[in-house]
């Protein structure tokens, strides 16, 4: 080959073996994932190599974690991630669906169907599929008041395949109102308006949310309050320390006493911006009982910090450039550039502020606030794996939440749409394809039972039993999914097991491309210094 | 105080960062120690410039650097990323999943064993009284053994690490199927970075450091800028240019000799170039003051009378990178005089900003410097050597010119621990008055000079590398008379060494800035050039290469004045 000429350290692998190593890296990949999926699926406890430790029971983490070195592994894995990065779940799924399409495949391809009929096969099975979706998706109308049940559902059944039981039902109503919290009618949902806070303390039934913000730093001043009741907060980005102005730069002082007389000049600045925060202070809160509190992006230092102190406010130094934003939704007000033109419009308002101090950390809460907009979820935990691990948590079940609100649809859980999917493809699609093409539908809809199949494996219920049960209940025109417990048939309906319905599409959307993707590949050539590594 | 935060980004910067702490924790260790040489106690530096104290939840105190290393992952060894020696991987075993109750799989990687070293440190924090008595002379074989095992084999920067860093302090990249040993050049860490919003957690960690700062002087940021990690760093640079607009950043790039082999092929060659001309660009566009460190070969390098260094192993190579960078932060930390008071023990107090200022705002606005030390350094007071204590000096910055005489050069000279001919420490004026006449001496002298001065020599703690030659004294003197051919030194022979560096803008530094600039136009920017496709790999648009020439042109104006008058007409 030509090739071989140009290169002759190249490896060429042919057709039927460069098919395998693609099936079989698949297939590898699914094993992997496998026991992960549903809410009966192992944990994974990863110990590294300084004995620090992990615990993971989402796909997607586990798939980052891995150091997978085979190429088309690889492939996959990144396909799986970028569901994870757009719809926020469903990882597993998608590696299991990818899997079985290839060992479907690759039954048909022994048999000697030529990899194109199949591929031609999965796009008439995708495209019905995805139509069909379309009719057995549960439409929710969210409206001003969204359906706050079938959020619930939907969180939980997304928090109870990562979390056990008790924590993910306490979880649920935390997601679900976090959510509300923050939405906007009309308005794509800003997850990150969520702030999710994490305390090394106490259990992890202890995580709450908080309506309000809690912010990782508290006041530098020994003297400042510690608590305070009906609080303005001043939100701003106003450095109040003293720095050496740049325009200055190129001035010179030929005597101390010049220098001081610069210095003080500068220091003056500086003190002018905290009498205008004091004035306000002094306009606003002038003989009543109610609080002032700075909160500011940019630092303030310890004169500043005197004079603020000295006039009974609280101020809190370098918050996070994205706290500025979630403080304004949470208290009102506006974030401030400069202190030229205050005003009372510019604050917020928060009935408490108060610092919790654990060691060398402190908390500062920011709570009952009015009408907020932004709210923090604080996860307590007694050790730094298992905070991770709830944190990873709450994260998807944010996503799923949010995701319901914006598709305006849930799908029935527990496997009933694979199951209803299946039946849809071989009794009514499979007829209109005409030729060897009806192979690759065929081993499509086999493949989407991959889900409902692990599910019960993962419970440890005979998978056959299981498979042929749900299609007898679904031929007689019953709506089933898996009863993870018993192994019977239940109705997804009344359990309020619901899954996503851009996540479900996106595993069917993404599934077969990466797949026929794979088949096609009739040759595989080594060349690159960088695939000859050893594995 | 003035505080100063420090960040390490990548692997090689993280070995010198390594070895520039145990420099400090050694100097904490003898200021206390009644034992140890006086210097170290009455010209204490100030540490508290570099470290916080804190407490644990448990409420033990602690001192640790304020710092932020960021490195692959897997780089910490057998040090968990908490910061602690972690605990043994059996008790995975016992540690109850609470948050699930149905099966857990535990799959347990091997774990990195921990060196002789590192045992002894755990066995002296678990009995910290057997210590200090006992058998002196055992303990002198042990510390043999120790050495010697360092020597044979350092694979991780935390090898030879003694100092206790804060939970915040390691982060570990976390790149999907990335393999970070083809992390070689810029693009390959484009992705990295955005992925999963590590610049966001990079970023908070630094804020916890400088939130609890009263008076942050500057960051001093170390990179290693020979891969994909000077783009990571570039990236955090942006950040903090934008959260910490005043500060003043002052960033090494450092090198391991390794990584500047001679590259296979054209087509790498040229990746390096372009490579070395990307970062450049990039990373000078963040930071206040840039300082390249790196030479082709420490074995070869003018140091080698003294100093015994295997190039292959970064144990050796960092070492000498920290030792400077050691004696560059010096006189961030001395004592502030008043106008007129002289202080027994230093004198040259400067902050970040102010070096930043010296160095690049005057003379010939460049900033861009060398940096060149002697290690160590020569008896000052010594009449023979005496103006030679310039001519002494060599540099760690790589591709300079050997033509020294710049009229309108500045730069700053820090000199500690400086003994005369027979041994005896120099007092701070006979230290001044030697440089002057040094300098006096010449024929084109600095436009303008900063001396700092200090007592305190480098201290060599225990597990610094033996790469001292036999013509080298207990207390880094120079031997007149020694054994020929002796084996190397190490800790256990020398106590302390002098130094001398000099950070100095100047126009020696032209050919290393006018080789970035020409290899980005040739291979970038010129019509039908080989790397642009290159670039293009890296993301970097047409426009964006354009700028990146144009910056790196710019960093060439001030060596050329007369350019000045034609690129503003546009």
């Amino acid at each position: 080959m030509s090739l071989r000429v140009l290169n002759p350290n190249a490896e060429v692998l042919n057709k039927s073996a460069a098919l395998h190593m693609n099936i079989n890296a698949a297939k590898g990949l699914q094993d992997v994932l496998k026991t992960n999926l549903g809410p009966k699926g192992t944990i994974k406890m990863l110990v590294g190599g300084a004995g620090d430790i992990k615990l993971t029971k989402d796909g997607n983490t586990l798939l980052k974690e891995m150091q997978i070195q085979n190429p088309t592994a690889i492939m996959i894995a990144r396909t799986a991630v970028a569901q994870d990065d757009t719809s926020g779940d469903g990882t597993t799924s998608t590696v299991l669906f990818i899997g079985e399409l290839m060992k479907q495949a690759e039954r048909c391809i022994d048999e000697g169907t030529h990899p194109r009929f199949l591929v031609d096969g999965f796009d008439v099975a995708k495209r019905a599929t995805l139509e069909f979706l379309e009719k057995f998706k549960t439409p929710v109308i969210m409206g001003d008041e969204p359906d706050r049940e079938i959020l619930k559902m939907i969180a939980r059944t997304t928090l109870r395949t990562k979390l056990y039981e008790g924590l993910a039902d306490q979880l649920t109503d935390i997601v679900v109102n976090a959510v509300l919290c923050i939405r906007k009618p009309d308005e794509p949902i800003d997850l990150f308006m969520v702030e999710i806070m994490h305390m090394r303390h106490k259990f992890d039934v202890d995580t709450r949310l908080v309506e309000g913000l809690v912010l990782d730093h508290g006041s530098r001043h020994p003297d400042m309050k510690r608590r305070a009741e009906n609080c303005y907060i001043l939100t701003c980005n106003v450095s109040l320390e003293y720095e050496k102005s740049e325009i200055n730069a190129g001035f010179f002082y030929s005597s101390a006493d010049q220098r001081e007389k610069m210095v003080s000049a500068e220091r003056r600045q500086v003190d002018e911006r905290v009498k205008r925060i004091i004035e306000l202070k002094n306009k606003v809160c002038a003989g009543s009982d109610k609080n002032f509190v700075v909160i500011n992006q940019k630092g303030i230092d310890p004169p500043s910090l005197d004079l603020l102190s000295r006039a009974g406010i609280i101020a809190l130094r370098r918050a996070k450039r994205r706290n500025m934003e979630r403080l304004v939704l949470a208290c009102g007000g506006e974030a401030v550039n400069s202190v030229d033109d205050l005003t009372e419009d510019c604050l917020g308002w928060a009935g408490l502020v108060y610092e919790h101090v654990l060691g060398e950390e402190k908390y500062t809460f920011v709570e009952n606030v009015k009408n907020p907009r932004s709210c923090t979820i604080l996860i307590k935990g007694p050790n730094d794996h298992t905070i991770a691990q709830i944190k990873d948590a709450v994260r998807d079940g944010l996503r799923s939440v949010k995701n319901t609100v914006e598709d305006e649809a849930v799908v029935l859980g527990a496997g009933a749409f694979e199951v209803a999917a299946k039946k849809h493809l071989i009794d009514n699609v499979k007829k209109t394809v005409k030729g060897r093409a009806q192979l690759g539908v065929e081993a499509f809809a086999e493949a989407l039972l991959v889900i409902p199949k692990t599910l019960a494996q993962n419970s440890g219920l005979d998978t056959q039993d299981v498979i042929v049960s749900l299609q007898n209940e679904h031929d007689r025109g019953l709506v089933v999914g898996l009863n993870h417990h018993s192994g019977e048939p239940i109705d997804p309906q009344m359990e309020g097991i619901f899954d996503n319905y851009s996540v479900k599409r996106q595993i069917i959307n993404s599934g077969p491309i990466i797949s026929s993707q794979l088949l096609l590949v009739d040759e595989v050539i080594r060349a690159g210094r960088n695939m000859r590594k050893p594995t | 105080m003035r505080e100063v935060v420090t960040v390490q980004v990548g692997g090689f910067a993280n070995y010198v960062g390594s070895h520039f702490w145990n420099f400090q924790d050694e100097l904490l260790g003898l200021a206390d120690d009644p034992g140890a040489d006086p210097v170290f106690k009455t010209a204490a530096l100030d540490m508290d410039v570099l470290y916080r104290s804190g407490e644990t939840h448990q409420g033990v105190p602690t001192f640790c650097p304020r710092l932020v290393s960021v490195g692959p992952r897997g780089s910490l060894g057998s040090l968990s990323s908490s910061g602690n020696l972690g605990q043994s991987s059996a008790a995975a075993d016992q540690i109850n999943v609470v948050t699930w109750s149905g099966n857990v799989t535990r799959s347990v990687s091997k774990p990195h064993g921990r060196n002789l070293f590192l045992q002894s440190l755990v066995e002296e924090a678990q009995s910290p009284s057997t210590s200090n008595d006992g058998n002196n002379s055992l303990k002198n074989v042990e510390d043999k053994n120790l050495i010697e095992c360092l020597e044979n084999g350092v694979n991780f920067w935390t090898d030879y690490s003694k100092v206790q860093y804060h939970p915040q302090s390691l982060y570990e990249l976390h790149g999907s199927w990335t393999d970070f040993d083809k992390f070689d050049n810029y693009g390959s860490a484009q992705q990295v970075v955005s992925e999963w919003s590590q610049i966001e957690e990079m970023n908070e960690r630094l804020r916890f450091f400088v939130e609890e700062c009263d008076h942050i002087q500057g960051i001093q940021f170390i990179v290693d800028d020979s891969g994909g990690f000077s783009s990571v760093a570039a990236q955090f640079l942006e950040n903090i240019a934008d959260d910490y607009t005043n500060t003043p950043v002052l960033l090494y790039c450092v090198r391991d000799p390794v990584t500047l082999g001679s590259s296979r092929n054209q087509r790498e060659s040229i990746t390096r170039s372009l490579h070395d001309a990307v970062s450049f660009s990039k990373l000078s566009s963040f930071c206040n003051l840039m300082v390249p460190i790196g030479p082709p070969s420490l074995s070869r390098s003018y140091m080698s009378p003294f100093l015994h260094i295997q190039d292959e192993k970064p144990f050796h190579s960092s070492a000498i990178c920290a030792a400077a960078i050691h004696s560059v932060t010096v006189p961030f930390r001395l004592q502030r005089m008043g106008p007129s008071s002289d202080l027994a023990h230093s004198s040259g107090y400067l902050d970040i900003g102010e070096l930043v200022h010296l160095l690049s705002d005057q003379g010939r606005q460049n900033m861009v410097t060398t940096l060149d030390v002697a290690m160590p350094a020569p008896s000052l007071t010594d009449r023979d050597a005496m103006g030679n204590i310039v001519m002494k000096l060599h540099s760690l910055t790589p591709e300079i010119s050997d033509q020294d005489e710049d009229p309108y050069s500045v730069e700053s000279l820090v000199v500690h621990g400086a003994l005369d001919r027979g041994g005896q420490r120099t007092s701070i004026s006979q230290v001044k008055d030697s440089i002057c006449s040094a300098y006096e001496g010449r024929e084109t002298k600095p436009k303008f000079s900063h001396l700092a001065v200090s007592l305190c020599p480098l201290p060599i703690p225990l597990p610094f590398p033996s790469i001292f030659r036999s013509n080298i004294g207990r207390h880094g003197e120079i031997l007149s008379n020694h054994p020929e051919g002796a084996q190397p030194k190490g800790s256990l022979d020398i106590e302390s060494i002098p130094m001398v560096t000099r950070l100095r803008s100047s126009s020696v530094i032209l050919p290393f800035i006018e080789r970035r600039s020409g290899s980005l136009q040739k291979h970038g920017v010129a019509r039908g050039a080989i790397g642009s496709q290159v670039l293009r790999d890296w993301g970097f648009g047409r426009e964006e290469v354009e700028d990146m020439g144009e910056h790196l042109a710019k960093l060439l104006l001030p060596f050329h004045p007369e350019m000045d008058l034609t690129s503003d007409s546009d």
